[in-house]
């Protein structure tokens, strides 16, 4: 499969205009223009797109919903808070392939009815940023973006907005508050922002990977589109492969693509040919998988059916010189730093695991604490405003689901290394 | 509708609420900590936590909204599994501090615990450890204890509309914290601390001096403060207020109150009060028995009486006094005095301003329920900041203004400023200019409305002769007031101390009466409107009746079974003035401190001075009562029973909630002298008073304290003049001044204080311990100044060192200070002259020069 999402990002210059002119770039805006919006949406629902930050969630009936509301303005708004641990598949689009992505959203924004984009860009991306406001102001200058889109009248602005380092603001409704200015937190639901959103009006809030899939879609046609990859979620996906592995990087691979194949072909198998123990499939947050239960494809339904979740495809590979619960404990502490603060199970509980686990870690650990960590875990699971604790949770319950004895060794031998 | 079945129950609703408001009006009960009645849902706490059928997992009942067919059950094993859960996650980090934490018996947390919690915790880690911070005068923060449900923050900003706290920090660091850190400086009306269901925001005038189990009474009463009226609960502990409590459902402030209701109550402890009587011996206050002051007071009114007439007598009625007291004193007057001469400081504003309106639009027109600002589209504001005055009433004006009305301020009102939709600025003390403009262009579209045809006449004749102002705004102002389609104005006496204020007051009247528009009158004292009402006032008896009416004056004479002088009496000013040229000999003043609030305090001391007897019934040893020649010790508000009618003329009950150690109430200490002096007043209890006004005035009529006591007591609305449809407009000749000065005084309503009583609460002292003076910041900046200097201040004949705070929303070149601190009050520097028509001080045009300390 010839790179889509990925073209040309060899080309050291790849993010100027000319050179994504020089490919073909912007080409599908006029091609999306000539289709009623209504049509576009037609289009990505029958390539069957789903949204690559994470929940797969069909980007046409999003998009169709705030399409409806009679509501205006409305706002697209694209997640570039790529702050999932081991997730930086994002961000090759936005340092070397950012006309990409304001194609994607000029045309997603036709579609939907919004005159005005932000994205919203992870505070750690700083590189990111100056990329993107040159590449926008270049798409003004060739008027790609503006108030007369290609001498119609069709109208769309964007801006980029930089987070402060909030993994919350990832979660599509806290960014929306961020984005007012308010305190990242999460907000209830329903309303959905697709009906009230940024400033109460309707959102839709897209990943930048997703939005990249828009123009492959016009491009390409939905029905060339819906043949790649797995058949209920088709296109091409980027997997992020990092830990001990000889080759890591980004991958822009078929969806559904096996996670053994990705490791072993793609990312070059095991660093110093040590033997593989574990992977976290799609991010800190998805349940990690042991070695002998990584032979499944790597899409949206396949990997609920084997214990996991493909998350935003950022696989972590660990090999057997891995210590399980100080990967469970360095999670924690994660998870509690991010932790918003705003529901109490996720604010006391990851702070309680935390603490317990770098106990344990520290060889302090105690008799009933693998229990404890256990209920502690399950009274977060489910109970949370929003997923970061069940993110949180999910991952001690996993580890001691697969290493549970790594976690009893290391309490009886009091803090020596496995 | 809507049926849910809640534990089996089948529920039918009308609205789509959420389950926790369905569950809990069904008795239901569903444990909830960041959940209140009256905030946004949160859905934080995790506590309320139900399950509802073909949903996955468990549901917060405080954010899920009702849908037809819901089947949900509230308790489980499931569901107390995991409260249990969220109760053992909120203990981590709470300090097992009960025994010494000031909630504790009250604390919602508490609660919970015993009932749904664990018996022992299982955290054997580290707490976090904050400590609890005093550096506010008013408010301690225990960080600790907070489990940032956020209550206090919602309540703040969306309730209150303060804005002043925030969460600081996240995840398990949050933590409460005003914007200004350490010290709230705030509007410090404590809603915060009502709604915090821990130990985390404490009231240092009160912290760790009270249990609440250890309280001998609650009694339910009304606030003393300004004429909103807010109901609240007083806790009594040996014969001392420990509390005041807001509830929800109780009264009209539902919950809420401001910085005075919430904190001022303790003037009624401070050890200053007088104990007893008091009579001058060589010059000197000496005390005496009760016997020997009511003795002298007979002897010198009679002699007084018998020799020049009643007209040498003249009384100030209290707007802080009860229906009864100021009922009972213009009987005693107007009956054993045989005079007319009734007024009181309302004629500094409201009175003067109510009067004017109810003559020429009608009785009542100016008493609307609070309620109403909500659903307003369009309101003005002026002559006053509301959230000043009458904060309760400010935060309708502010949820009005949430809702989407528009909210036009015109002159100066700090409050609103967040809040406001325009702003104009008039030129000074040109206020009814600008209105009679607005009121002309508004004729050209709506008028005449020929349901008043003295009014229609007048606006006619205006319309002749106004300019449009130039000022930046204004025809905003004008497409605003005609966009309304319900048209609210909140009109503060700021504009009626003004030497035409009745200019400003028919342009107002002439908006409404055009607009329909529904008009609120700022009431800065408890009974202003209960005095009106009571009669006092030299030209009308109670219920408004006009005194020079004989039919009217007549059924008193029969029923109080003596003469009444038919002659109007004279006005606050006039008593002065007469006063001081000796015309009234003696003055009976209750519960009032005219040497310090009545303008040009210097001359209203020299005339009081020049009385030939000069009686006072206080509290405290006011500036009036240490020129007096006998003093009286009355009740405060909260040692006596009665009532009071508020600004939008509800009558409210006063409970008595404390035994006082000495003192009498103001109507038994009247009635005995009036006894005295052969006018017999058998009253044994105050619902005699009542009865007997209820069977005399038409708009207290067949009222009973029962009755009172269920709510909702407002006099009837007729909307027609008492004196009959007028033919003519009472006006006077126009005036013109050019205001050319670099600054201009006028008085301030603070927030946190209010006339002579809140001046002995310790802890408003606390809040707002010094007067200053308030200046725009672009003016202060030229001066070379910046807030908190010291400047001196000289006005034509006097001169005041004092403290500047500056006001970035301050434009025109007025500068404020109040009349609420001993020896450095507005009004001992302010001159007047009479309105002639409202007969109300016209303030305007002090001229001073600040220079730097």
């Amino acid at each position: 499969m010839e790179n889509f999402l990925l073209k040309n990002i060899e080309n050291p210059d790849s993010a100027d205009i000319e050179e994504y002119l020089k490919i073909g770039g912007y080409k599908n805006i006029a091609k999306a223009f000539e289709l009623e919006p209504k049509a576009i949406i037609e289009e990505v629902k029958k390539a069957g797109l789903r949204g690559r930050g994470g929940a797969g969630f069909p980007t046409a009936m999003k998009w169709s919903f705030a399409a409806a509301d009679p509501k205006f303005p409305k706002y697209l708004l694209c997640n570039a808070d790529e702050g999932e641990p081991g997730t930086f598949k994002d961000r090759p689009i936005l340092e070397k392939n950012p006309h990409l992505l304001i194609e994607g959203m000029v045309i997603s924004g036709y579609a939907l009815g919004a005159e005005y984009g932000y994205i919203y860009l992870r505070g750690e991306y700083p590189h990111a940023k100056d990329v993107l406001n040159k590449a926008i102001s270049q798409a003004y200058e060739k008027n790609y973006l503006g108030d007369n889109i290609l001498g119609k009248s069709i109208k769309f602005h964007l801006a980029v907005h930089q987070g402060a380092g909030a993994y919350i603001c990832g979660e599509e409704t806290a960014l929306i508050e961020s984005l007012e200015g308010k305190r990242g937190q999460p907000r209830t639901r329903p309303p959905f922002p697709v009906n009230v959103g940024a400033w109460a009006m309707p959102t839709v809030v897209n990943n930048v990977e997703t939005l990249c899939n828009i123009p492959y879609i016009i491009s390409i046609g939905s029905e060339a589109y819906s043949q790649i990859g797995s058949k209920d979620c088709p296109g091409p996906k980027l997997y992020c492969v990092s830990g001990c592995v000889e080759k890591p990087g980004v991958y822009e691979l078929p969806m559904g693509t096996s996670l053994k194949d990705i490791i072993f072909n793609h990312a070059g198998g095991i660093k110093g040919g040590k033997k593989l123990k574990a992977v976290i499939p799609g991010g800190i947050s998805t349940p990690v998988l042991p070695e002998s239960m990584i032979d499944c494809p790597m899409d949206f339904s396949s990997m609920p059916k084997h214990g996991s979740m493909l998350g935003s495809g950022a696989v972590i590979v660990m090999d057997e010189s891995v210590c399980m619960v100080k990967v469970t404990y360095r999670a924690l502490k994660f998870f509690e730093h991010e932790s918003c603060g705003k529901c109490t199970p996720c604010r006391e509980g990851t702070e309680w695991l935390r603490k317990s686990l770098g106990r344990i870690e520290r060889g302090e650990g105690r008799e009933g604490d693998i229990e404890l960590l256990q209920e502690i875990s399950e009274n977060i699971m489910g109970k949370t405003f929003c997923p970061l604790g069940d993110g949180a949770a999910g991952v001690v319950l996993g580890m001691l689901k697969h290493f549970k004895g790594e976690f009893e060794e290391k309490i009886k031998a009091k803090g020596s290394r496995v | 509708m809507i049926t849910i079945t809640i534990n089996g129950k089948e529920i039918k609703l009308e609205k789509p609420v959420t389950v926790l408001e369905a569950a809990r009006a069904n008795g239901i009960k569903i444990p909830a900590l960041c959940a209140h009645e009256q905030l946004e849902k949160y859905g934080g706490c995790r506590l309320c936590l139900v399950e509802v059928e073909k949903m996955p997992r468990l549901q917060t009942s405080c954010t899920l909204t009702v849908a037809d067919g819901m089947v949900i059950k509230t308790e489980s094993e499931n569901i107390t599994k995991a409260r249990r859960g969220v109760l053992e996650f909120l203990l981590i980090n709470h300090p097992l501090d009960c025994p010494v934490c000031d909630k504790a018996g009250e604390c919602e947390l508490q609660d919970l615990v015993s009932k749904y919690g664990a018996s022992a915790g299982r955290f054997k880690e580290e707490k976090r450890k904050t400590p609890e911070s005093h550096e506010d005068r008013i408010l301690a923060r225990n960080m600790e204890r907070c489990i940032l449900c956020t209550r206090c923050v919602r309540m703040c900003k969306d309730v209150q509309g303060a804005s002043a706290l925030t969460i600081v920090e996240r995840g398990g660091k949050s933590r409460m914290e005003p914007f200004s850190r350490e010290s709230f400086n705030c509007e410090y009306c404590g809603n915060c601390h009502t709604v915090c269901p821990v130990g985390a925001i404490l009231a240092r005038p009160n912290i760790h001096n009270y249990r609440p189990w250890q309280i001998d009474r609650e009694v339910e009463t009304v606030c003393p403060y300004c004429g909103v009226g807010c109901s609240f609960i007083l806790q009594v502990r040996d014969e001392s207020i420990k509390r005041t409590i807001p509830k929800l459902g109780l009264g009209l402030n539902n919950g809420l109150l401001c910085s005075r209701g919430r904190w001022g109550y303790d003037f009624a402890n401070n050890p200053e009060r007088l104990k007893y009587p008091l009579i001058r011996k060589n010059g000197k206050l000496e005390q005496s028995s009760w016997d020997e002051a009511l003795g002298l007071i007979v002897n010198k009114l009679q002699t007084i009486k018998n020799t020049q007439g009643g007209k040498a007598i003249a009384g100030i009625a209290s707007p802080r006094c009860t229906n009864e007291d100021n009922y009972v004193f213009q009987k005693f007057l107007r009956t054993a005095c045989q005079t007319n001469n009734i007024d009181s400081v309302s004629r500094l504003g409201f009175a003067s301003a109510q009067r004017y309106f109810e003559d020429i639009l009608g009785q009542g027109i100016t008493a609307n329920m609070i309620a109403g600002l909500k659903n307003s589209d369009v309101i003005i504001v002026l002559g006053g900041d509301p959230t000043a005055v009458n904060p309760i009433l400010g935060l309708s004006v502010r949820a009005a203004a949430r809702n989407g009305a528009k909210i036009v301020v015109i002159g100066n009102a700090k409050g609103l400023e967040r809040f406001k939709t325009l702003k104009v600025t008039p030129p000074v003390f040109k206020e009814a200019d600008v209105l009679e403009a607005v009121l002309s262009e508004i004729a050209k579209v709506k008028g005449p409305r020929g349901e008043k045809p003295a009014i229609d006449k007048r606006i006619n004749e205006l319309a002749g002769k106004y300019r449009t102002p130039e000022i930046s705004g204004f025809n905003e102002l004008k497409e605003l007031l005609l966009s309304g389609k319900s048209v609210s104005i909140v009109l503060g006496t700021d504009i009626v101390q003004r030497t035409n204020g009745h200019k400003a007051l028919f342009a107002v009247a002439g908006i409404t009466y055009l607009l329909e528009a529904r008009l609120y009158l700022l009431s800065e004292r408890a009974n202003e409107q209960g005095l009106i009402d009571m009669g006092c006032l030299p030209d009308a008896l109670p219920g408004g009746r006009p005194l020079n009416i004989n039919d009217f004056r007549k059924r008193f004479e029969t029923s109080w079974g003596s003469s009444i002088p038919s002659d109007n009496g004279l006005t606050l000013m006039e008593i002065v003035d007469a006063s001081r040229d000796k015309k009234i000999k003696a003055l009976y003043v209750m519960g009032e401190n005219p040497a310090f609030n009545i303008p040009n305090n210097p001359y209203v001391k020299e005339a009081l001075s020049a009385l030939e007897f000069l009686v006072v019934q206080d509290i405290f040893l006011t500036e009036t009562a240490e020129i007096a020649h006998v003093v009286l010790p009355a009740l405060s508000w909260s040692e006596k029973d009665g009532t009071y009618t508020n600004l939008e003329r509800r009558i409210q009950r006063l409970r008595k909630a404390v035994n006082a150690p000495s003192g009498m109430e103001d109507w038994k200490i009247i009635s005995e002298v009036s006894n005295r002096m052969g006018c017999k007043m058998q009253y044994r209890g105050t619902e005699e008073i009542i009865d007997e006004i209820a069977d005399i005035s038409p708009l207290y009529k067949g009222l009973t304290y029962d009755e009172i006591t269920k709510g909702n007591c407002l006099w009837p609305y007729k909307g027609e003049p008492l004196r009959g449809v007028i033919s003519e407009i009472p006006a006077a000749p126009e005036k013109s001044d050019d205001y050319k000065g670099d600054f201009y005084l006028v008085p301030e309503k603070l927030l946190f204080h209010s006339g002579t009583l809140s001046r002995r609460s310790s802890s408003l002292n606390r809040i707002c311990p010094e007067p200053s003076l308030k200046i725009g910041e672009g003016h202060a900046q030229r001066l070379g100044l910046k807030d908190g200097d010291n400047v001196k201040i000289h006005a034509s004949d006097g001169n005041l060192s004092i403290k500047i705070s500056t006001d970035r929303y301050i434009k025109d070149n007025l500068v404020f200070i109040s009349n609420n601190f001993e020896g450095r009050g507005v009004f001992s520097l302010l001159r007047y002259s009479l309105d002639p028509v409202t007969k109300a001080p016209g303030l305007e045009g002090c001229e001073i020069k600040i220079e730097k300390a």
